[in-house]
């Protein structure tokens, strides 16, 4: 038995490409509908625009929040310390 | 021949287990809270609760994960005290939020903001928009775009079917996107110079 021919991607229209837009840029789709919604961008122009621009703005977000979330060593260790501190006089863990 | 941890030794290693958690944790309670004082009281409150429900911890499991359940779980409790409002409604459907906000892009493209989007400083409305956002929806954003949490992960985090962190993370992509749009075209009413005196040269003046 000769093994199968990888087959292209089932062809989906623009609305059932956008339908997963956030699924595909979150890489939360299955590799065959990721692949179709890839192939449908490929020769689709009016869908590619969407799916930049959501990237983008996705990234965007996310460095937006990094730097409000950014945390200084000195932070970090002083909390540490005051976690420790309001565990240990809480005693053994577990009772609650 | 292993010998059982005793207690004092199974502390210390809950302990280091969730301290190696602590940045992660004060991350996710600063993007909550966004006040620091606030946060850093909501990670205190979150590790006492840790550490006093540690019987439902088992050795191995993501402590990372167990904690920021209880941070979220907390800072839900802390907003419901405070009065404030948490919005639950996820009944819209995850997919039609996805669909406009790809109208709503194409609205933008044809009206010429998405251009000046690109030439402008985004940090700043970004930061406020995401300020302005229902904490449930920024839970969602924060979980995924900036914890690299999957949907699968954020639902368990959340404590929400994965369905639920879809909707409210592609309403939130929604809203921030409006929330650009205003402020590119905020922007664009603030740059357009006066009109010179006289006819404009490709102006259309035929009516």
């Amino acid at each position: 038995m000769t093994p199968s021919a990888p087959r292209d991607p089932e062809p989906i229209d623009c609305e059932a490409a956008v339908r997963r837009l956030w699924d595909y840029l979150d890489h939360e789709l299955d590799a065959s509908r990721g692949d179709a919604v890839r192939a449908h961008l490929a020769g689709c122009a009016e869908c590619r625009p969407h799916f930049d621009f959501a990237a983008r703005m996705q990234a965007a977000v996310a460095e937006a929040h990094a730097d409000a979330v950014r945390l200084d060593v000195g932070d970090v260790a002083s909390l540490r310390a005051r976690v420790v501190s309001a565990l240990r006089a809480v005693g053994p863990s577990g009772r609650g | 021949m292993s010998v059982a941890p005793d207690r004092g030794a199974r502390d210390a290693a809950l302990e280091r287990a969730l301290l190696d958690a602590l940045p992660d944790v004060m991350r996710f309670a600063r993007a909550l809270a966004r006040d620091p004082t606030d946060a850093d009281d909501l990670v205190q409150e979150t590790y006492l609760a840790a550490w006093r429900g540690s019987r439902t911890f088992r050795p191995g499991h993501d402590a990372r994960r167990w904690l920021l359940a209880i941070c979220h779980h907390a800072f839900l409790r802390q907003r419901e005290r405070a009065g404030r409002v948490v919005v639950t409604d996820d009944g819209t459907e995850a997919e039609l939020e996805a669909l406009a906000t790809a109208r709503e892009h194409g609205a933008a493209l044809r009206d010429g903001l998405e251009a000046r989007l690109a030439t402008i400083d985004l940090a700043p409305a970004i930061a406020r928009a995401l300020d302005a956002l229902p904490e449930v929806y920024r839970s969602a954003v924060v979980l995924v775009d900036v914890q690299d949490a999957s949907y699968e992960e954020a639902a368990a985090i959340l404590r929400v079917p994965v369905g639920t962190v879809r909707s409210r993370l592609f309403r939130a992509r929604r809203l921030l996107q409006a929330a650009l749009v205003e402020h590119a075209r905020d922007a664009g009413f603030r740059s357009t110079p006066p009109l010179p005196p006289g006819p404009i040269a490709g102006r259309d003046e035929t009516t």
